[in-house]
């Protein structure tokens, strides 16, 4: 229960964060002090997170990834903590208040709507098994966080579009800048997601226990992101279609996870 | 001690008047130590802009400093007549008030204007450097720095342009990474599409090609900017390279419709463009706004938008008077702890002639 107690404090930060993502969208101008407490909700929320995934691998003495619950944590987890290198590093200060309510939701989803149950421990154990689902899930962190950048371009590409501005229009990245932070972290999220693939074959030869679905979604996930990153590299996927497809494409991977694991 | 002010601007007088009060930038300095000479201030500072020029200073006697100082203002710009009607007054904490406004832009023509600070700052220093501040002015003029910076990052009486150049460059900005790789072409010239050019050019628009049905004309405007002149014709051409667009023919009907920008779309390799069109009748299909990576404003647009950005700064003008009355108090409590509390003269008004506002 204690460490529940991590992840309720979490979600109390993120929807603090959310919070106040509506009011700076808004707001307009007055916004400085607002995005220091984005700032301060996110990483409030990161620490109960980390908090959280510290406590449950002590007591399960392995990295916490052995179900869906744990995975959507670690998956949020990952997000935030790509919003915190990437956002300053582009000074790109409104993405932390698109990360919030992401960060709810998957806060939420694993609070309330997934599985705790124990998995049985299997026979056979790998460090291989760890390495490809921790590195699988920060590479679904990276593209969640690049989801968050195509909703955000989506948001100023209708503003710009409708020629109806919000008060908090200036925050707004351009949609140039939106694009290329994307780009990045799409290929960066698909890069992790092709080392974390690498290291399910070489688990499977080892520990020989994914099971059918589980496969399944794990390919299906890489072909797609593989095909995305293709199509933008050649230029035939930009713009709202390339946003679109950030968006839309990390939802569907997120709920054939989520089913993928009821399956199992 | 009493801080005192008087001043005239753009409310209380004509550019006629204004234009013969204002002090020329290489004088200041000499005419701040006449000032000082004159009248009956302790400390003094003269702001001179192009829509104001206002006289702050120290002194014991607040109602006679400020007949010196007028008596200064005419005989040091010669007056032949009177413009006492023009110049208004501000005794004590009306003064401190008033800088704090000033320097806030809430008393510039463009309401939270932040060009106004630099302009307060010059004059700052040049009645230091002249050595005609102290203790009073210098702590006065430094809380009107920190002021305008605090109400600026805490509110949005800045944010937005006011004009329809502006507007442009804004929306500019939210579509383009860097305007310096960016080319400009303008589509035939006239004053709104050459002003909006220069607003682009002085935010770091890259190259300008001009596209002038009169070649002199396009010539003279080319080179206004460091720019290009091609010939009307071959608008379509030059096209694919073009980021930014400004429409302003005179002819009567669209020359951009969506007939003929979806190929042109097509070898922008997915590239964005922006469309202003400025011309009446307007210049580009209303449709070609709906095509992708295309964004299209006529002259409306911008000016609805440069409206609704002044009357969101307007909407700020009570919050920012809260954090002045914070910081003129902080002001008047450092100036009370050292010169006492202020007496009003009660020969005098508070402020004895207050500008309409």
């Amino acid at each position: 229960m204690r460490e529940h107690a991590f992840l309720w404090a979490a979600a109390a930060f993120y929807a603090g964060g959310s919070a106040l993502t509506v009011r700076r969208l808004r707001a307009g101008g007055a916004s400085e002090s607002l995005h220091r407490w984005n700032v301060a909700t996110l990483v409030l929320g990161f620490l109960a997170t980390t908090g959280f995934l510290y406590l449950r691998g002590q007591n399960l003495g392995r990295c916490p990834l052995t179900n869906a619950m744990e995975t959507t944590v670690f998956l949020m987890w990952s997000a935030v903590l790509f919003y915190l290198l990437v956002g300053p590093a582009y000074r790109v200060s409104f993405l932390g208040a698109f990360t919030a309510p992401l960060s709810l939701l998957l806060c939420l989803v694993a609070l309330l709507g997934l599985s705790d149950a124990r998995a049985p421990i299997p026979d056979k154990h790998s460090p291989w098994v760890e390495f490809h689902a921790a590195i699988g899930v920060l590479a679904c962190g990276a593209l969640g966080l690049a989801g968050v950048v195509g909703r955000m371009y989506l948001m100023q590409e209708r503003q710009l579009k409708t020629r109806r501005l919000l008060p908090s229009f200036l925050e707004f990245p351009s949609l140039e800048q939106l694009d290329v932070i994307g780009l990045r972290l799409l290929l960066l999220g698909f890069a992790m997601l092709t080392v974390g693939m690498i290291g399910g074959e070489i688990s499977y030869r080892v520990v020989g226990h994914w099971t059918a679905p589980k496969i399944a979604w794990a390919v299906a996930t890489w072909v797609g992101y593989g095909a995305m990153v293709v199509w933008r590299l050649r230029k035939m996927l930009n713009g709202r279609k390339a946003a679109q497809a950030a968006v839309y494409g990390f939802a569907a991977m997120l709920v054939t996870y989520w089913v993928a694991g009821v399956l199992r | 001690m009493k801080l005192v002010m008087v001043g005239l601007n753009h409310r209380s007088a004509p550019v006629e008047v204004r234009e013969r009060m204002a002090f020329p930038r290489v004088q200041m300095g000499e005419a701040t130590c006449m000032l000082l000479g004159a009248s009956h201030l302790k400390e003094a500072a003269i702001v001179s802009t192009c829509n104001r020029v206002e006289i702050y200073g120290l002194a014991e006697n607040a109602g006679n400093a400020a007949a010196g100082v007028r008596k200064f203002l005419h005989e040091h710009h010669r007056l032949t007549e009177s413009v006492d009607a023009h110049l208004y007054e501000h005794h004590g904490v009306d003064c401190v008030n008033h800088l704090l406004e000033v320097t806030c832009g809430l008393d510039s023509m463009v309401l939270g204007e932040t060009e106004i600070l630099g302009q307060v700052k010059d004059a700052y220093e040049m009645a230091q450097q002249a050595g005609a501040t102290g203790a009073a002015l210098n702590r006065l003029f430094q809380k009107s720095f920190s002021a305008a910076k605090h109400i600026r990052s805490s509110t949005a009486i800045a944010r937005g342009s006011t004009s329809v150049g502006n507007v442009a460059v804004d929306l500019a900005e939210k579509i383009f990474r860097d305007l310096g790789a960016r080319t400009v072409m303008l589509i035939g010239t006239g004053e709104i599409s050459e002003t909006t050019a220069k607003a682009l050019k002085s935010r770091g628009a890259g190259h300008v090609l001009v596209c002038s049905r009169s070649r002199e004309r396009g010539e003279a405007v080319a080179s206004e900017f460091g720019g290009r002149v091609i010939s009307y014709d071959d608008w379509p051409v030059e096209f694919p390279t073009v980021d930014i667009v400004i429409s302003a023919t005179a002819a009567p009907h669209p020359i951009i419709t969506v007939e003929r920008l979806t190929p042109l779309m097509h070898a922008r390799q997915g590239r964005a463009l922006f469309l202003i069109d400025i011309a009446v009748p307007r210049d580009a299909e209303r449709a070609c706004g709906e095509l992708e990576n295309v964004y299209l404003y006529d002259i409306d647009d911008l000016q609805q938008i440069a409206q609704q950005n002044i009357a969101a700064r307007a909407s700020e003008i009570a919050t920012c008077r809260k954090l002045i009355a914070e910081h003129r108090g902080r002001y008047m409590a450092w100036f009370e702890s050292r010169w006492g509390t202020e007496q009003t003269d009660a020969s005098l008004p508070r402020s004895a002639h207050n500008h309409a506002s």
